[in-house]
């Protein structure tokens, strides 16, 4: 079975992270800047894209929105893990014990609500 | 009957894509080794812009060379293929790879270095899988254009009717193949790999929705493929930018135009140890490494028509003054499979293109499926579906015992 030797470069002259920003990475921001955008406010960040310049500024943008990205969905996901509390339909009163139920007058006819109402006075 | 042994074996699929460098500056020398390869010969040529012949040279330089990095866009690939013809009757004669490269900086002697090709010794890792195991002579990008929508067809058998690299909004129905697989009944596997956290993926659609199921690192990769835990299918990006990480330094290693490209032979070479190192994973796992598009540089091969896809890209989006129909292929890329099923020195001349990777990868895992795109039902396959019977004149994994002579990289 052959060996293959593979040389490594020189990463002092081959790493330059203030070269410029080529295509490929704006195209690359653009997109996560958009998916920024369908974050959640607390997932965002406070990065200016069109401020930056350099392939190490570009790859600290890509790091933190990726990373923000998965923590959005980790955060969904412990969401859907919470236990679900079922409530009551409607509304539980305590009774007021010391209170008697309380006499209701006669119902007001139509005509006369509206009369009422004209006039100012509750019906 | 019997399915072929490589095949009947063949659990994981798994495709590198690497950036922006065309087949005759990586793969172009090997024409002297292998006469099968359409590589360089002594009669190629561009002409510069005071009209004289450029030859193609093995002069090509690992970094600091190709900077500006030449353009790749719709336009300049146009007058990259068609040599600045512009009528209704043009044929494509690669003839304006020097033109346009001069467009950039306006220096003669500097344009020339796009006819620059790599000699076999630089590329020891590229170069050796060529030769060890299946080359593409007619592996083409899917469009005349750049990056995001060449990748897109690898991802949905489409770029929706995108030249250009502004975000890619899916249109349905077509679906990725990472959502046919995971969805299918019974379901299947898939990972995107990206190279770390911020490196991360073109594929922004996918990472939004299924970012926990998706995705991972390479370092998962390597994992994954140590523990036998890869998955059914398998994308993998490199590294896109130079960076700093908690252990230190890292050299982009995609090959884009000016990164370093000896960086990205030693990736191409751990995604292939990773794999080999586990026998069980060498033995039923097929890896594809192909390049997104030729980024701007020379290549000899006039990419042929192809059938239509469904969009059409306007006169706007295109920048050339015509509309484009998606009727044309991109230019040639570097493209090899490998696997110990494959005999060594397979040269394949059938076209392909990157709406081949999802036609093939749902052809194999998922039989009959629709919708696709037009272009992905007319794209070849590179892996014959897993139902006999099988073509042997079509099928690359076609030996009998996986070969034990396969060569390792000592990375």
């Amino acid at each position: 079975m052959t060996l293959i030797h593979v040389p490594r470069p020189d990463v002092k002259s081959a790493m330059n992270p203030d070269r410029p920003v080529n295509a490929l990475l704006k195209a690359q921001i653009q997109h996560l800047h958009d998916a920024e955008g369908n974050l959640p406010l607390r997932h965002r960040t406070d990065i200016y894209i069109n401020a930056i310049r350099t392939e190490g500024e570009a790859a600290e943008y890509i790091r933190r929105v990726t990373e923000a990205i998965d923590e959005a969905h980790e955060a969904a996901a412990k969401r859907r893990a919470r236990p679900v509390i079922k409530r009551r339909r409607g509304i539980t009163i305590a009774a007021a014990a010391d209170k008697g139920p309380v006499a209701k007058g006669p119902r007001a006819s139509g005509q006369e609500k509206k009369s009422a109402l004209k006039r100012g006075q509750k019906t | 009957m019997t399915m072929p042994p490589g095949l009947d074996n063949l659990r994981h699929i798994v495709v590198l894509m690497m950036e922006n460098r065309s087949f005759d500056h990586m793969l172009g020398s090997l024409k002297a080794v292998d006469p099968q390869i359409d590589g360089i010969t002594g009669q190629l040529s561009n002409p510069d812009t005071n009209g004289n012949p450029v030859n193609p040279q093995p002069l090509a330089q690992f970094q600091g060379q190709l900077d500006p990095d030449p353009d790749h866009h719709f336009p300049a690939v146009d007058l990259q293929i068609f040599g600045g013809d512009t009528s209704p009757t043009r044929q494509p004669n690669m003839q304006g790879f020097v033109k346009s490269y001069f467009n950039q900086q306006r220096d003669v002697g500097h344009s020339q270095k796009i006819m620059y090709y790599f000699a076999q010794n630089q590329l020891p890792v590229l170069t050796t899988l060529a030769l060890e195991f299946a080359v593409f002579n007619r592996w083409f990008a899917s469009i005349p254009g750049p990056t995001v929508c060449n990748r897109a067809f690898a991802h949905y058998g489409t770029s929706f009717g995108r030249v250009d690299m502004n975000p890619i909004y899916v249109n349905e129905p077509f679906k990725s193949i990472y959502d046919r697989l995971i969805n299918a009944n019974p379901k299947h596997t898939a990972k995107l790999y990206y190279y770390d956290t911020t490196s991360s993926t073109m594929e922004v659609a996918n990472l939004l929705q299924n970012q926990p199921e998706l995705f991972g690192t390479c370092d998962q990769f390597l994992d994954d493929c140590s523990n036998g835990n890869l998955p059914d299918y398998a994308f993998i990006e490199p590294n896109y930018s130079d960076h700093d990480t908690d252990s230190g330094e890292e050299v982009a290693n995609d090959q884009h135009p000016d990164h370093n490209v000896q960086a990205g032979e030693l990736f191409i070479a751990s995604v292939y140890n990773a794999i080999k190192q586990n026998p069980n994973l060498w033995q039923s796992t097929a890896l594809l490494v192909v390049y997104d598009e030729h980024g701007g540089i020379y290549d000899h091969v006039a990419p042929p028509a192809c059938t239509p896809d469904q969009f059409t890209a306007s006169t706007n989006d295109t920048g050339t003054g015509q509309p484009f129909a998606f009727d044309r292929l991109g230019v040639r890329v570097p493209a090899i499979l490998i696997s110990p099923w494959i005999p060594k020195g397979t040269v394949v001349d059938r076209t392909f293109d990157h709406a081949s990777i999802p036609a093939t990868i749902t052809k194999y895992f998922l039989g009959d499926y629709s919708p696709r795109s037009p272009r992905e039902t007319s794209a070849d396959v590179f892996i014959e579906p897993n139902v006999a019977p099988v073509d042997p004149a079509r099928n690359l994994l076609s030996l009998e015992s996986p070969r034990t002579d396969c060569p390792d990289f000592d990375v």
